[in-house]
């Protein structure tokens, strides 16, 4: 059933009605959304039903929020200046929400690359002393992570100085303006938290820090915009998945 | 053609709070939570059956907003249809996404709905003043509950069909079908 491209049609609108209700999913989903930024006639099919439907949404038995929710959403908005500058360091160029915030990234951006270089020296000396050790030290755990249709897309390694790494297995399909955004999940109750951002499928290192890291924990890579997502959770399709296991 | 259908509305507040928004306002986004919270929590939480994932869409929902308000366009659309429509977009995506990495027992496709969440119930307390509820009274009942079921609880055209135990295709063509009739009464 492919969608009639005339913007009369009421096949059209049936499109946009769909669209609303949710009823469409990956790549339809993707088109319609697509469609409503570039189709005028389509956003306002759109726009009208959503309209209508409203009076759906007003029957909804409203709910007291927890007491705390309110101070999540505070939190989580002056955590969106870190996460920009954190998509700084990963090489994205961050958009970031105010002039303030532009300067606080540019900061970023100078002690970062003189960070970096210092960095680079100190890997570089440390690496060629360690370069035959480095060969013979192995991963302490692996996560392979699979597709949808259960291909192997990247696997994390984990090693006993507390790195960890992901090397992607195939090239990954990555939109203009978007990124891979990888993310480790222990415990469902804290919720999935951002380890990485790449522009396309790279070797990384991932930053774990202070989280929390065992067996059988979940990573997953989702398709975010290129500056990551905007909720500091997983916004976008997850592109593969896996757990980690003990090497034996 | 029926008249226009939306809730009450609080005559441009909303969207005056949301340009405050987009200049850095924090009490304006304040306003609209203490406006608003408790009805967006009460959709999302028919969506997602479970609190914690419904505050959690409410949350994301009200950063989406503070992020995005620049671009919120009142020549476009309400204020409140806006809203609402990035909260139904979380709350699908994590709906979608609690599903394909479910690891309790009960899925969440199979929790029960609350009985006030059912298509009839739902129909009972839709405004008489609305275009929609005139529009939706002319479907015959089982096919404007597959619309209602879609809408207020999330449903995919899979879980509706396993529900209702119906063909797939079936409740793919009564929707479409149903979506026509409902555009041509709403005009």
């Amino acid at each position: 059933m492919s969608p009639a491209a005339d913007a009369a049609s009421p096949e059209y609108n049936a499109l946009a009605g769909e669209y609303v209700l949710g009823l469409l999913e990956g790549q339809e989903r993707d088109a319609a959304e697509r469609r409503q930024d570039s189709e005028p006639a389509f956003a306002a099919a759109v726009e009208s039903w959503r309209r209508h439907l409203a009076a759906l949404d007003a029957t909804a038995t409203p709910i007291t929020p927890s007491a705390d929710l309110w101070p999540r959403i505070e939190a989580a908005i002056a955590g969106l200046a870190q996460s920009a500058t954190a998509a700084v360091r990963s090489g994205q160029v961050a958009t970031g929400p105010s002039r303030l915030a532009e300067w606080w990234n540019s900061l970023f951006v100078w002690r970062g690359a003189a960070f970096a270089g210092a960095l680079a020296t100190i890997l570089l000396a440390v690496g060629l002393v360690g370069a035959l050790d480095r060969a013979k030290r192995q991963p302490l755990m692996v996560a392979v992570l699979l597709t949808d249709s259960n291909a192997a897309a990247a696997v994390v390694h984990t090693f006993a100085d507390g790195r960890v790494e992901m090397l992607p297995l195939q090239s990954i399909d990555v939109p203009a303006g978007k990124a891979l955004e990888i993310w480790t999940l222990w415990d469902r109750a804290v919720g999935p938290r951002s380890v990485g951002l790449i522009d396309r499928a790279r070797s990384t290192p991932l930053r774990l820090d202070n989280l929390p890291l065992g067996k059988d924990q979940l990573f997953e890579i989702t398709l975010e915009p290129a500056t990551g997502s905007p909720t500091g959770r997983p916004t976008g399709p997850i592109i593969a998945k896996g757990t980690t296991s003990q090497r034996l | 053609m029926a008249t226009d259908a939306t809730q009450p509305r609080q005559t441009g507040e909303i969207e005056t709070a949301l340009l405050a928004c987009a200049t850095g306002d924090k009490s304006a986004l304040r306003r609209i939570y203490e406006a608003e919270s408790p009805r967006m929590l009460g959709v999302a939480q028919r969506l997602l059956k479970r609190r914690a994932l419904a505050e959690e869409a409410v949350q994301d929902a009200f950063v989406l907003v503070w992020r995005h308000a620049a671009r919120f366009d009142p020549e476009r659309g309400a204020g409140l249809t806006w809203i609402y429509a990035i909260l139904r977009n979380r709350s699908l995506s994590i709906l979608r996404d609690e599903k394909r990495t479910e690891t309790s027992d009960t899925p969440i496709a199979e929790e029960t709905a609350s009985e006030e969440d059912d298509p009839e119930t739902v129909m009972s307390k839709l405004s008489d003043a609305t275009a929609l509820r005139a529009c939706l009274e002319m479907l015959p009942p089982q096919r404007r509950g597959l619309v209602l079921l879609a809408f207020v609880q999330g449903l995919t055209h899979g879980e509706i069909a396993g529900r209702l135990k119906l063909p797939l295709g079936t409740v793919k063509s009564w929707i479409r079908r149903s979506l026509l009739s409902l555009k041509e009464c709403l005009g």
